[in-house]
């Protein structure tokens, strides 16, 4: 283990020192060099972006694109690998930022210096041309409501977990879950807003309780990535798997037992591999020079026709409708 | 001390309101504890008498374990004058380890086995912090601040970051064998799993060593006066390095218990957990400063920490009141023990 991290940040010393090597030469070439900065290199969700990079990097041999982050989920560790990237002067970066405030400052000096910086997951982000977001988060919430409502067939009690009351996205989701379920007369809304903190064993906990307060409970709607972990558990245990819907945002890999057992109906996510190669797409579209304009295809699936909207500083909002809903068929073709 | 001193205070509570309310509290605090545990329960099942069904029991049950042995080992480290919030750290770090080490090289291991060895780990680190402490003469509290984030940052940074969601072997049956099962009407089932066993094991194991054997003198004694400890002739060094060592132990053990409670070795788990197992200890009549406690005491705390966190929802608090509401009850039962710690000191 302590051998494969070694050898991880040694690859990463080499991908930063090459850097230097090769984005001169390349840009003699004419092929510019974009780099994605991912919030932390080693976890499965970025191990994920990470091969949709390397299929971007393959159908652009002329180009230098690579994906770098820091070994541990550490705000200042990614702001002083972007502060290297600037200094060797890459033309592009992709970057997820781990705390968007820290690096404003950064990313305002790289913009100045004529460096293309592209945001995902960050739309209050200021300093940047462009911020991607896989999906509308209300279409979202209403989707992942849409599948629970399906599944319950329309009527009975139902309830919601956050990760917490204080995340944005999840209370939107949740909100516009609520908002879907008004559409269902029968579909009765109970203690909702549980906070999980995500944390798959206090959710568990939390759910064994709904369940014995509302026995004839029907439906959950959960937004943490370990929430259907936690409820998924509870209902099985119960042996109510088939008997109960859970709808909610999961990972393919961590939710695929429950899947199969029926405990979790279907899990909600953006694939990272699609909005490494959006984020790419889009970099090397403003590094030709192009307009990114509404309704604009990226060439990537779930990007095909994007929205655009002003963003929260100088730059772009752009929103994809790479949303997946993957149920007990459908998600051995999204293994991360 | 030890059987004399039980039938004493035994005799103090009986003697009822003629013997001094105030008096039983001080010598008994954890009376006070039952007192509250009850009348949450009477309150709860007034608001919801859906709260009366032996589920209910079988969930607090089943969520006091990993709390209830983190606390047990906090109690002995308190009961010795110091503080440990580090436990958690090793219950992941072993926990997560372990799991690692099973799945590559030995995926049929017994669980008794993997139990061993996480308990002998947890002692390593325990042991680690206890040295610290005594060496350097810096404040436990200090200490195991800094191998918290030691030991945790070496798991994320050395060892690993992602979900281990298939079990090896016997670690994932385990936590699914259970006791007793049955179902409730609406079909849905039930079950006390053999796990919780675990708990009551090793309670009774530490009422013994803290009451039956010369190292339970020790560390009350050290708890309550170090300078007259060492000049009676205890081994100092000893009792620090066996308070930890032990708190070490049971943070193994429940680590290992949680994952397979769990179905999955999440090394981002435990850790953040500490603050309210230390106030189920202190909840549970056990004093920050040292020197008193008792197991039963203590299992009342983690009782009263787990049905206050697993009722909220019985009751109809809103989700954004719960903190509101968990935080102002441990505020005013800590704040009651210390008024009334303060005003009646036990006889020494």
């Amino acid at each position: 283990m302590k051998i494969s991290t070694l050898l991880k940040s040694s690859a990463f010393a080499v991908a930063a020192l090459s850097m230097v090597g090769v984005a001169a030469p390349a840009s003699a070439q004419d092929g510019k060099a974009i780099t994605t900065v991912v919030k932390i290199s080693g976890i499965p969700w970025f191990d994920r972006m990470e091969t949709g990079v390397n299929k971007f990097a393959e159908q652009n041999p002329e180009m230098d694109i690579r994906q770098v982050g820091p070994a541990t989920a550490d705000s200042a560790q990614q702001l002083q690998i972007v502060q290297d990237l600037v200094a060797t002067g890459v033309d592009a970066l992709a970057v997820v930022p781990m705390d968007p405030d820290i690096l404003e400052g950064i990313l305002g000096r790289a913009m100045d210096r004529g460096t293309i910086i592209v945001t995902h997951e960050a739309d209050n982000q200021a300093n940047t041309h462009a911020d991607i977001e896989a999906f509308d988060n209300a279409d979202y919430g209403a989707a992942l409501n849409e599948r629970l409502a399906q599944c319950m067939g329309g009527e009975g009690k139902w309830t919601t977990f956050v990760g917490s009351l204080g995340s944005r996205t999840h209370m939107q989701w949740v909100g516009a879950g609520e908002e879907n379920a008004k559409k269902y007369p029968g579909m009765e809304l109970v203690d909702p807003n549980n906070e999980s903190f995500d944390d798959a064993n206090g959710t568990y906990e939390k759910a064994k309780e709904i369940l014995r307060k509302h026995p004839d409970i029907k439906g959950f709607q959960t937004s943490a990535g370990n929430d259907v972990l936690g409820v998924g558990r509870a209902i099985e245990e119960a042996g109510l798997a088939g008997k109960v819907c859970l709808v909610g945002t999961g990972l393919p890999n961590p939710s695929a037992a429950y899947l199969d057992s029926g405990a979790i109906t279907a899990i909600g996510f953006w694939d990272p591999q699609k909005a490494g190669m959006a984020m790419n797409a889009v970099a090397k579209f403003m590094l030709e020079g192009k307009e990114i304009t509404d309704g604009m295809d990226l060439g990537v699936e779930g990007y095909e026709s994007v929205t655009v909207k002003p963003g929260a500083g100088k730059g772009l909002l752009i929103v994809g409708n790479g949303m997946v809903l993957a149920d007990k068929d459908t998600y051995k073709d999204y293994l991360f | 001390m030890s059987a004399a001193g039980t039938s004493h205070n035994q005799a103090a509570a009986n003697a009822g309101p003629g013997g001094g309310l105030s008096g039983l509290i001080a010598k008994r605090p954890e009376f006070v504890t039952l007192v509250l545990l009850m009348a949450i329960c009477i309150a709860v099942t007034i608001a919801n008498p859906a709260f009366l069904q032996p589920s209910t029991l079988i969930d607090i049950g089943r969520a006091s374990v990993v709390t209830g042995l983190f606390a047990l080992g906090v109690f002995v480290i308190l009961a010795a004058g110091g503080i440990d919030v580090s436990f958690t750290a090793i219950a992941a770090l072993t926990m997560y380890s372990i799991t690692l080490l099973v799945q590559k090289y030995a995926p049929d291991l017994s669980i008794v086995v993997v139990f061993a060895i996480a308990i002998a780990g947890g002692v390593f680190l325990g042991v680690v912090n206890g040295f610290l402490v005594y060496t350097l003469r810096v404040p436990s509290l200090i200490v195991t601040i800094g191998t918290q984030y030691f030991f945790r940052g070496g798991l994320l940074a050395f060892i690993g970051t992602t979900w281990i969601m298939e079990l090896p072997g016997e670690m994932a049956t385990f936590g699914r064998l259970s006791l007793l099962e049955f179902e409730t009407a609406n079909g849905a089932i039930v079950s006390l799993p053999v796990y919780f066993l675990i708990l009551p094991v090793v309670a009774v194991l530490t009422w013994w060593i803290m009451r039956r054997t010369l190292m339970g003198r020790a560390i009350f004694s050290l708890g309550g006066n170090p300078e007259v400890t060492a000049r009676l002739g205890y081994n100092v060094k000893i009792v620090h390095l066996f308070v930890f060592g032990y708190a070490g132990a049971l943070a193994g053990l429940a680590g290992i218990v949680h994952i397979t409670a769990n179905r999955l070795a999440n090394p981002f788990d435990l850790v953040g957990t500490e603050i309210s197992v230390i106030a189920a200890v202190v909840l549970g009549g056990a004093r920050i400063t040292g020197g008193t406690g008792s197991v039963i005491g203590t299992m009342l705390g983690v009782l009263l920490v787990v049905v206050v966190d697993n009722v909220l929802v019985m009751v109809g608090i809103p989700s954004t009141w719960q903190r509101v509401f968990v935080g102002a009850f441990i505020l005013l039962a800590a704040a009651f023990f210390v008024t009334r710690q303060r005003k009646f000191k036990p006889a020494k």
